[in-house]
């Protein structure tokens, strides 16, 4: 199974558990439709379209509502501290939540107690929290972007918004530097897909790969394309792709979508998800070098 | 399985606290914050942090802008909120302003605002990890900025502060301001 975890910006939204299934532009979570936009919704959109192509299972996902008061957050960690040894994931991806060091350390040590581990992917304050609480080292993949992995690199900061201003007007080419110093403070996860104008692939604090091509602005201010770039490393580690190669082949799918969709500042990130199958079907033996399925959806 | 109840159980890592004048302040502090089911504790403040007494409210750091809100609108006074973590640095107020040809994209720490320039309608908010964000994406987007609403007022976490640094930036831009 390939679980998603996160909040949605449902305010009496209880918490849920379902496969997910898609009804137009939403996800549908036992029978609730969950628009797509930034965040959790995208992320598990780009999974699912992904998961579909390549006709895996489709993605799990654990939701609830929040919209920043926490106890929906509270009540997500809880559920999974409880259950994920039960559930058993391959792949656990963790999204939006209020970030709390003392349930992500509950949950780290919940997930050691697991039979078989899952990769651990982390994304949004699910990363934060990692980090802040010293258990980024215990995660499989973290995701951040140019502001996010400056967080990574300062040692002090607990939250993006105390990130020492040096390193957050460090230059965007410099990512390669702060994630080497993020990794050295213990504040990284064995990869990191560094999202930005290059998207940097980075193992254990040295650059595996870097993805330029095609160069798309556009992407960087439509909500929730950094989330399904963490969608799509989710599913194709689901795949059984390595993790370094899921990476380098969801920042060119993203790209690619972007640039199919023709994308402007003013696009919404649904318009982005709708060129996955098309991407994958054009690229994806050639990426990946391995044809997972003929012509796909 | 569908919709799941579960009870809490809580152990408390804040991170931040909030420092008051009097003990007594501090324990009215605590009164308001758990009142409105904020997760908080009584703690003796690290020396280097010690303002006033000698109690302070523990607290989720990412929730301060909802909590200075709170404590405000209840009149509880109060001399700061600061990381507990010695050595944090202060709050980014740096802001990073891109031209798009037709439109703006302002950053202010990891959130980032998108604006087209004739009308000042937000197209887009992107970054972010904390849970008002969704919310905040869905109030904001698509609205003009002079009817949208404060991220400041509505939202609850450090991310929504960020958001908010970010649209004031857009406005100050739009209106004619020069960029910070």
């Amino acid at each position: 199974m390939m679980l998603i975890a996160g909040t949605v910006p449902i305010k009496d939204m209880p918490l849920t558990f379902g496969e997910i299934t898609r009804d137009g532009d939403s996800i549908v979570i036992n029978g609730r439709s969950i628009p797509c936009t930034q965040g959790t919704a995208a992320m598990i959109s780009a999974a699912l379209t992904a998961s579909s192509y390549l006709k895996l299972d489709a993605p799990y996902a654990l939701l609830v509502g929040d919209i920043g008061r926490g106890k929906g957050s509270r009540e997500l960690y809880q559920y999974l501290i409880d259950n994920v040894a039960e559930l058993a994931p391959q792949v656990l991806a963790l999204h939006y939540w209020l970030p709390d060091m003392a349930q992500t350390r509950q949950l780290c040590a919940a997930v050691e107690e697991c039979q078989r581990r899952p990769i651990m992917i982390a994304d949004a304050a699910s990363m934060y929290s990692a980090k802040a609480a010293g258990l980024a080292e215990t995660f499989d993949v973290f995701t951040p972007d140019a502001t996010e992995i400056a967080f990574l690199a300062d040692p002090d900061a607990t939250h993006p918004a105390y990130i020492a201003k040096h390193l957050f007007e460090t230059d965007v080419r410099r990512s390669p530097e702060l994630a080497r110093a993020a990794y050295t403070n213990h504040s990284s996860a064995k990869l990191l897909l560094v999202k930005g104008t290059t998207d940097y692939i980075i193992g254990n604090g040295e650059v595996i790969a870097e993805v330029s091509e095609p160069n798309i602005p556009e992407l960087e201010p439509i909500g929730g394309t950094g989330d399904t770039i963490t969608g799509l490393v989710a599913a194709l580690i689901y795949a059984g792709l390595e993790a370094s190669e899921a990476a380098v082949i969801a920042a060119k799918a993203n790209r690619t979508a972007g640039k199919y969709a023709r994308v402007t500042p003013a696009s919404k990130v649904k318009q982005v998800i709708a060129q996955f199958p098309a991407v994958f079907k054009d690229n994806l033996c050639d990426w990946s070098n391995t044809c997972y399925t003929k012509g796909g959806n | 399985m569908a919709f799941i109840k579960r009870q809490q159980k809580i152990k408390f890592e804040g991170g931040g606290l909030v420092l008051l004048d009097t003990v007594e302040d501090a324990i009215a502090a605590e009164k308001i914050l758990k009142a409105e089911s904020y997760i908080v504790r009584l703690v003796a403040p690290p020396p280097e942090l010690r303002k006033g007494c000698d109690l302070a409210v523990e607290i989720n750091i990412a929730e301060r802008p909802g909590i200075e809100r709170l404590l405000k609108e209840k009149g509880m006074p109060y001399f700061g909120i600061e990381p507990l973590k010695i050595g944090t640095a202060p709050l980014l107020e740096v802001v990073k302003v891109t031209d798009f040809g037709k439109w703006i994209m302002v950053r202010a720490g990891n959130m980032k605002v998108t604006y087209e320039k004739d009308s000042g309608v937000i197209v887009n908010v992107s970054g972010g990890g904390c849970p008002d964000i969704p919310y905040l994406y869905a109030e904001l987007v698509d609205k003009r900025m002079e009817e949208a609403p404060s991220p400041k007022d509505i939202g609850f976490t450090l991310c929504a502060l960020n958001l908010d640094r970010a649209l004031d930036e857009c406005l100050n831009i739009y209106k004619g301001g020069t960029p910070k």
